[in-house]
C-alpha cells in the first residue's frame, strides 16, 4: 500500500517544477510566441544555479544566476523570432541545442575537479510557495489587468492589436522575460531537488510542461491541475517500480514510461478540443 | 477636427501606391473616398492613421502639422480607424474589446467601465451584453462595437474602410444613420467605399483616387452617379446588354443530391438541376443555405448521402477532385486565402495551384517552369492584375488584384465546368464586368458555369438562368418568372 502523505509530498516535489515551467510557457504562448525552448531555459538555469552557487556558496546568488541564464536564453528566443523573424520552432530548437551543449561543456569544465564541493540551495518549500503564488497572480493578471488583456490580445491577433495602438513586439519581449523568470525558478528547483547538476538533468520536463499547458488549455488554473496530475503519475511511477501487476512482474521500463504514455494519450484526446491562442506562431 | 493631407507619396518596393496625393476633410460631415481596387484608398487612410510612414507628404490636423510614428500616435491625436475586417478580438469580452488599448488604468475596473460603455451604447441606440465573449457577434454587431470603440477613445476623426462590405442592406442603412448622427455631433467621418449608391445617398463630399493619384474632389450634391463612375474607372462605361450564348446539350447533371452538413443534419436536400453547355447559371440565396456544401460536393470533396452527379456522360458520384480537374472542373473559391492561393508563394507558383498536373504546368512528372511562367503572365494580363513581378509573393498584391488573379487562373486552362463562389468579391465595376465577360467567353466555347452569389442583382445581370437555394432546397423559378426579381427574391427567403 502506498502512503498517501508520502505520495502527496512526492507529487508536489515532482509537480512544482512543471508548474513553474508551464506558467512560463503560458506567458510566452499567450503572447503568440511558440516556445519549445522551455527545456533549454530550465537546463541553463539548473546549470547556472549550481555553478554559481558552488563558487560563491551563496544560495541567493545561485538563484540569481539561474534567473539570469533563463532570461537571457528566452530573450535570445525573442530576438530571433521577433527581430529576425526566424521560425519559432526552429528558434526553440536552437535554444535547446545551445543549452544542452553549453551546460554539458560547462559541467565537464568546471565540475570534475571540484566535485566534492556542494552548492547551497534555498529550501524547496520556498519554490512551492512561489509556484502557488505565480498561478494565482497570473490568473488575476490575465483577467483583471490592462497588461493581461494586452497579452491575450497580442497573442490572439498581433495585427489587430497593432491597429488598436498596442505594441506587440514590446508585449512579447516582456512576456518572454516572464517566461525566463519562471523557467529559471523551475530549473533552480530541479537542481536543488537532486542536489547537484548532471548532464541533461531536466530530462524532457520542459516538454511535459508544454503538454500540461496544452491540456490546461493555456489557462493558469487548469494548467496547474494538469501539472499536478503529471506530478502524481510520476510519483506513482516511482512508488510502483518493482511491484507486480495482477500477479505478473512488470518491467521497470513500463513504469518509467508511464508519464510519457499518459502525456501521449492526454494530448491525443484533447488536441483540437482546447483552443490554442489564435495568433500562435504569427510574426 | 479638420484633416488635411498633402503631397503624400508612398512606395512599396518598386510599386508606387500613392503619388503626390492630397486629401481634405472638414468636421461635421461624411466624406467618401472612392476608387477602384488598388487605387490607394486604404493606403492613404493607413497613412493618416499612422500605420504607414509615407515616403513624402504632410499631415495637418486643424492646420497644425503632425507626425505619426505609429497608430498609437494617431489615436492619441484623436484619429480612429475601423478596418474592413474589424479589429475585434474574439477571445476577449465585448467590454475588454471596447477598452483595448485605451484602458483607464492598469487595473481594470469593470463596473465603472460598464456604466460608461452602456452610456455610449445608449447614445447610439445600441445594446450589448458587455461580459459576453465578442466571438459570437454578427458582422453588424462587430461594426457597432467598432463605432463604440471610436467613441470610447473620443476619436474626432473616424475612418471606416469598406464599412458595409459584410453588412446586409438593412444593417448598412442603420450604420449610415449612426454615422450621420456622429457627423451631426461634430465628428469628421471618412468612409472608404466602392459602392456608389452609398456615396450618393449618405455622403457630403467625395474624393476620387485612380492609380494612386488624385482625380477629383467635389461635393456629392454637385456630381452624378454616372459621372462619378466614369471618374473612377477613367473611361466611359458601356451599357452592356446580356449577350446570350447558344445553349447546347446538357453537360452536367445533379440528380437528387442530398448532403450532410457539419452539424449532421441535411445541408442540401434532394437537389436536382442541369447545366447545359454554353450557359451561365446563377445560384441565388442568403448565405448559409447549403451553397457551400453543394459546392464541396461538386468539387468532389464531400460524399453524397444520396443522389448522383453526372458530367458529360460520365458518372462523377465517386470520382475525386483530381479526376474532375482533369476533365475540366475549374474553381473560383469563396475564400481565396483558405482555398485559392498560398500567400507566401509567388504569383508564378500560385498559377499552377490546383492545375499542377496539367500542361502547361507539368510535362510528365516534371514541373514545366517555362510553361508556368508564360501561363502566369497570361493569367496576370487577362484582368490586368497589378503586380510588382511574377516572382513576388501573392501577399504583396491588394485583395482585389488577388481576386482578379484567382479568377483568371480558373479560366486559363480549358475550363469545361466552372464553379464560381462570389467571383467578384472585392472587385469594382470594371473588374466585375471583365470577370463575367471572361466567364461568358469560356461558355461560348462550350463550357458551363455555376455561379453562387448573395447579390441577386449581379446574378440577374450576368446569368442566363437563376436558381434559388433556401434551407438546402434548390428550386427553379416557375415559367414566366425566370427573370422576375420580386419572385426570385421571395423564393430566396422561402416565401415564394
Amino acid at each position: 500500500m502506498i502512503d498517501p502523505t508520502l505520495l502527496a509530498a512526492s507529487t508536489i516535489t515532482l509537480g512544482a517544477p512543471l508548474v513553474l515551467a508551464a506558467l512560463g510557457g503560458l506567458t510566452s504562448e499567450r503572447s503568440g510566441v511558440m516556445n519549445i525552448g522551455l527545456e533549454g531555459a530550465m537546463l541553463g538555469a539548473a546549470c547556472a544555479t549550481f555553478v554559481v552557487g558552488m563558487q560563491t556558496q551563496n544560495p541567493w546568488l545561485g538563484l540569481a544566476a539561474a534567473l539570469a541564464a533563463a532570461i537571457l536564453l528566452m530573450l535570445l528566443h525573442a530576438v530571433l523570432t521577433q527581430a529576425f523573424a526566424i521560425d519559432q520552432i526552429i528558434s526553440g530548437m536552437a535554444i535547446n541545442a545551445i543549452a544542452a551543449g553549453g551546460t554539458s561543456f560547462l559541467g565537464k569544465a568546471m565540475l570534475d575537479e571540484t566535485s566534492l564541493l556542494r552548492a547551497p540551495f534555498l529550501p524547496t518549500q520556498t519554490y512551492w510557495c512561489v509556484a502557488a503564488l505565480a498561478v494565482a497572480t497570473l490568473a488575476f493578471y490575465l483577467r483583471w489587468t490592462r497588461g493581461g488583456v494586452h497579452l491575450l490580445a497580442v497573442g490572439n491577433d498581433p495585427d489587430k492589436s497593432r491597429q488598436m495602438g498596442l505594441d506587440p513586439v514590446k508585449v512579447r519581449y516582456l512576456a518572454l522575460v516572464a517566461t525566463g523568470l519562471l523557467c529559471g525558478l523551475s530549473g533552480a528547483l530541479i537542481c536543488s531537488n537532486s542536489g547537484s547538476f548532471r548532464d541533461n538533468m531536466t530530462a524532457g520536463r520542459g516538454f511535459i510542461a508544454l503538454a500540461a499547458l496544452i491540456i490546461g488549455g493555456w489557462r493558469p488554473l487548469p494548467t496547474l491541475a494538469a501539472c499536478l496530475g503529471f506530478g502524481l503519475i510520476e510519483a506513482l511511477q516511482l512508488h510502483l517500480q518493482g511491484t507486480q501487476l495482477a500477479g505478473a512482474a512488470v518491467p521497470t521500463e513500463f513504469w518509467t514510461s508511464l508519464p510519457y504514455l499518459v502525456t501521449l494519450v492526454a494530448m491525443a484526446g484533447l488536441l483540437g478540443k482546447n483552443r490554442a491562442p489564435a495568433g500562435l506562431g504569427k510574426p | 477636427m479638420e484633416v488635411s493631407l498633402s503631397g503624400v507619396t508612398q512606395r512599396f518596393g518598386a510599386v508606387t501606391a500613392l503619388d503626390d496625393v492630397g486629401f481634405r476633410a472638414g468636421r461635421g460631415a461624411i466624406h467618401a473616398l472612392v476608387g477602384e481596387n488598388g487605387a490607394g484608398k486604404t493606403t492613404l487612410m493607413r497613412v493618416l492613421f499612422g500605420a504607414l510612414q509615407p515616403n513624402a507628404g504632410t499631415i495637418e490636423l486643424d492646420g497644425k502639422p503632425v507626425h505619426f510614428r505609429n497608430s498609437a500616435d494617431a489615436i492619441n491625436a484623436g484619429i480612429g480607424m475601423v478596418s474592413q475586417h474589424y479589429s475585434v478580438i474574439p477571445e476577449l469580452t465585448c467590454l475588454q474589446n471596447l477598452m483595448l488599448g485605451a484602458e483607464p488604468g492598469w487595473l481594470l475596473s469593470e463596473s465603472k467601465a460598464k456604466s460608461r460603455a452602456t452610456e455610449l451604447a445608449g447614445r447610439m441606440g445600441y445594446s450589448f451584453n458587455w461580459g459576453d465573449s465578442a466571438e459570437g457577434l454578427s458582422p453588424a454587431g462587430k461594426q457597432k462595437l467598432e463605432i463604440l470603440k471610436l467613441l470610447w477613445r473620443d476619436a474626432k476623426v473616424m475612418i471606416l474602410d469598406e464599412p458595409t462590405a459584410m453588412l446586409s442592406p438593412a444593417d448598412s442603412e442603420a450604420l449610415y444613420s449612426s454615422l450621420a448622427s456622429l457627423a451631426a455631433g461634430g465628428a469628421t467621418v471618412i468612409v472608404v467605399t466602392h459602392r456608389l449608391p452609398e456615396v450618393m445617398d449618405h455622403c457630403q463630399t467625395v474624393h476620387v483616387l485612380r492609380g494612386g493619384r488624385n482625380v477629383a474632389n467635389s461635393l456629392v450634391a454637385e456630381t452624378g452617379s454616372r459621372e462619378l463612375a466614369e471618374m473612377i474607372v477613367g473611361h466611359d462605361i458601356d451599357e452592356r446588354a446580356v449577350e446570350q450564348s447558344t445553349v447546347g446539350d446538357v453537360l452536367a447533371g445533379v440528380n437528387g443530391v442530398t448532403l450532410k452538413g457539419y452539424r449532421g443534419d441535411d445541408a442540401v436536400e434532394d437537389a436536382t438541376f442541369v447545366l447545359r453547355a454554353g450557359e451561365i447559371v446563377g445560384l441565388a440565396g442568403v448565405d448559409g443555405n447549403g451553397q457551400r456544401e453543394l459546392f464541396q460536393a461538386l468539387l468532389g470533396r464531400q460524399r453524397l448521402s444520396r443522389g448522383s452527379i453526372m458530367f458529360s456522360g460520365e458518372d462523377w458520384t465517386e470520382t475525386g477532385p483530381r479526376e474532375r480537374i482533369e476533365r475540366g472542373l475549374r474553381l473560383i473559391p469563396e475564400d481565396r486565402h483558405l482555398e485559392g492561393v498560398i500567400d507566401e508563394w509567388s504569383l508564378e507558383e500560385n498559377a499552377a495551384l490546383g492545375l499542377q498536373r496539367l500542361p502547361p504546368f507539368a510535362r510528365g512528372l516534371w514541373v514545366d517552369s517555362a510553361g508556368r511562367r508564360d501561363a502566369a503572365s497570361r493569367i496576370a494580363d487577362r484582368f490586368k492584375t497589378k503586380h510588382g513581378g511574377l516572382r513576388q509573393k501573392m501577399s504583396s498584391l491588394s485583395g482585389g488584384n488577388q481576386q482578379r488573379y484567382v479568377a483568371a487562373r480558373a479560366l486559363e486552362v480549358a475550363p469545361k465546368l466552372l464553379l464560381a463562389f462570389q467571383p467578384t468579391r472585392g472587385l469594382d465595376i470594371d473588374g466585375t464586368a471583365q470577370v463575367y465577360g471572361a466567364i461568358r467567353q469560356a461558355c461560348q466555347q462550350g463550357a458551363c458555369a455555376l455561379v453562387v452569389s448573395f447579390d441577386l442583382d449581379e446574378l440577374l445581370e450576368h446569368c442566363d438562368r437563376v436558381l434559388t437555394i433556401f434551407h438546402g432546397r434548390v428550386q427553379e423559378p416557375p415559367a414566366g418568372l425566370e427573370r422576375d426579381r420580386q419572385a426570385i427574391g421571395r423564393m430566396m427567403v422561402g416565401t415564394g
